[in-house]
């Protein structure tokens, strides 16, 4: 099954989070476990970047390129890049894969490539 | 609620410190205690984010206070970050102003150069979203870095005016004996010259090396106190008028605006509000320039200047000593440096300092009114502090 990243929706006011809050941040009277979960769309629009050189220990890259896209239901992720020549407004889409490893462990996150 | 003021201040060298880190939070208070010549301290705040973490020291202030031979009164640790100071300052303010206490010791300390470069990044890395942030290698400096690009492309702000923030902090910080950079810079060494790149690297385009504050060791105190016995030590009476503190979303990218920091902004205008006075009123100001964009921006959501107009201000020297409102005339955390712990402190010390006008060598001539800015986390945790001398 292809990994996915997800948003959850508030099953009193239909508020999209992510990442996940405890507490609907529109109605603020949910509880905890009354979220519905969404997976994330892929096609967004690039933010912001950055290319990020003091690395922390685990990367053995030279640099990182990391950035905020605004997705197509509106909500923002963090993300690492894979585009060449990043631009504020250019058309990304993400793919859901390792973006960390640590020693035993892989992490999976959101990669954006230009659309 | 009564009155608070700032009886007494003490701080070390921000350089590397090869002592342990409850000693590092302990000679500041010793150095208050001196300075106002209290030492009948009824409670002590120990503000402190790594030690648990990276000097292997939990409960630092229970440590702090036997060592200063404080017992039994009671002490608390509080971490809030990089705002840890500033919110052990106010956790004092509210002793001393509900009447719980009379007198108090605050103090803050950081021992980050105990560890490596990178282990201190992480420390600093991991008040970032663990899932959301994290996990991609997010550290503090690709934030502002994002923030930076976001910030030149809305506001007009360039890598010249990041780097002229720098130039006046480390410029500031050669009047300051503690400071921990002790280096004059010039824009053209940073940024022109065929060196600059060799000198001033990029850390998280666009900031660069000199962009960013260094990792640095010290400790800062402050000894809060009621109005009469702050007249008995016969010091110039400096008055912790007004404290606010508001939070913001935990993830960056959550933010309303992701230009702006709406924290700082609702922080500033309750501690002024408290105070009774408004941003024009203000005449020396720390802010927290942990990366030189952040000065830039917090002046603005402070009141001082219009939004999107704060490196304008630069440009013109209203923020250098002698200009319209100083900032960071203690070279600020580019140029004193940034034990996380101690900065919210430190902030305190120089605007008592500067409202005593015992500020030799960086006075502000004639302040009456001082304000500061301890930013946690990247902006979603800001305590701000207004200050007046009566």
């Amino acid at each position: 099954m292809p990994r996915e990243i997800y948003a959850y929706r508030c099953r009193r006011c239909g508020e999209l989070h992510y990442p996940y809050r405890m507490v609907c941040k529109g109605c603020r009277e949910n509880d905890h476990n009354e979220f519905d979960a969404e997976p994330l769309p892929r096609a967004g629009t690039l933010v912001t970047y950055t290319d990020l050189y003091a690395l922390p220990a685990v990367f053995e890259v030279q640099k990182l390129s990391l950035g905020i896209v605004e997705l197509s239901n509106g909500l923002r992720i963090t993300g690492q890049l894979r585009i060449a020549e990043p631009r504020a407004g250019m058309k990304v889409r993400g793919e859901v894969e390792v973006v960390r490893n640590e020693m035993y462990d892989e992490y999976h996150g959101m990669v954006f490539y230009e659309s | 609620m009564r009155d608070v003021y700032v009886a007494g201040i003490g701080i070390t060298s921000f350089t590397r410190l090869e002592f342990p880190l409850s000693e590092i939070a302990a000679y500041p208070v010793m150095m208050a205690i001196k300075d106002s010549s209290l030492g009948d301290i009824d409670h002590l705040y120990v503000a402190n984010m790594g030690g648990g973490r990276v000097n292997h020291q939990t409960g630092l202030a229970s440590a702090v206070v036997d060592t200063l031979s404080l017992t039994p009164s009671g002490a608390e640790l509080i971490e809030n970050g990089p705002a840890s100071g500033g919110s052990a300052v106010k956790q004092g303010f509210m002793a001393v102003a509900s009447g719980l206490c009379d007198i108090v010791a605050v103090t803050g300390a950081e021992r980050m150069r105990e560890v490596n470069n990178l282990e201190a990044t992480d420390l600093v890395a991991t008040l970032t979203h663990p899932i959301a942030e994290y996990i991609y290698g997010v550290t503090l400096p690709s934030l502002a870095g994002m923030f930076t690009r976001l910030y030149m492309d809305k506001y007009g702000v360039t890598e010249r005016h990041l780097a002229m923030v720098a130039v006046k902090n480390q410029k500031h910080a050669l009047s300051n004996e503690f400071a921990h950079i002790q280096q004059e810079i010039t824009v053209e060494g940073i940024l022109d010259s065929p060196e600059a790149m060799t000198n001033n690297p990029y850390v998280a385009d666009p900031l660069r090396f000199f962009d960013c504050c260094p990792v640095s060791d010290g400790g800062a105190a402050v000894i809060l106190t009621t109005r009469d016995v702050a007249e008995s030590t016969g010091r110039p009476l400096v008055k912790l008028a007004g404290v606010g503190q508001a939070s913001d979303t935990h993830c960056v990218h959550e933010r309303e605006d992701p230009t702006d920091l709406l924290a700082v902004r609702r922080a500033a205008t309750a501690a002024m509000e408290m105070a009774g006075i408004s941003p024009s009123d203000v005449d020396v100001a720390e802010l927290h320039d942990a990366f030189t964009i952040l000065e830039i921006v917090e002046s603005e959501e402070a009141g001082f200047f219009p939004k999107g107009e704060g490196h304008l201000a630069l440009e013109r020297g209203d923020t250098t000593l002698g200009g319209k409102l100083p900032i960071n005339v203690s070279g600020g955390l580019k140029g004193r440096g940034h034990p996380v712990g101690a900065t919210g402190v430190a902030q305190v010390y120089e605007i008592v300092h500067q409202l005593r006008g015992e500020a030799e060598g960086r006075q502000v001539d004639g302040a009456r009114s001082g304000f500061t800015c301890n930013f946690g986390g990247f902006g979603n945790n800001v305590v701000c502090m207004a200050l007046l001398r009566e």
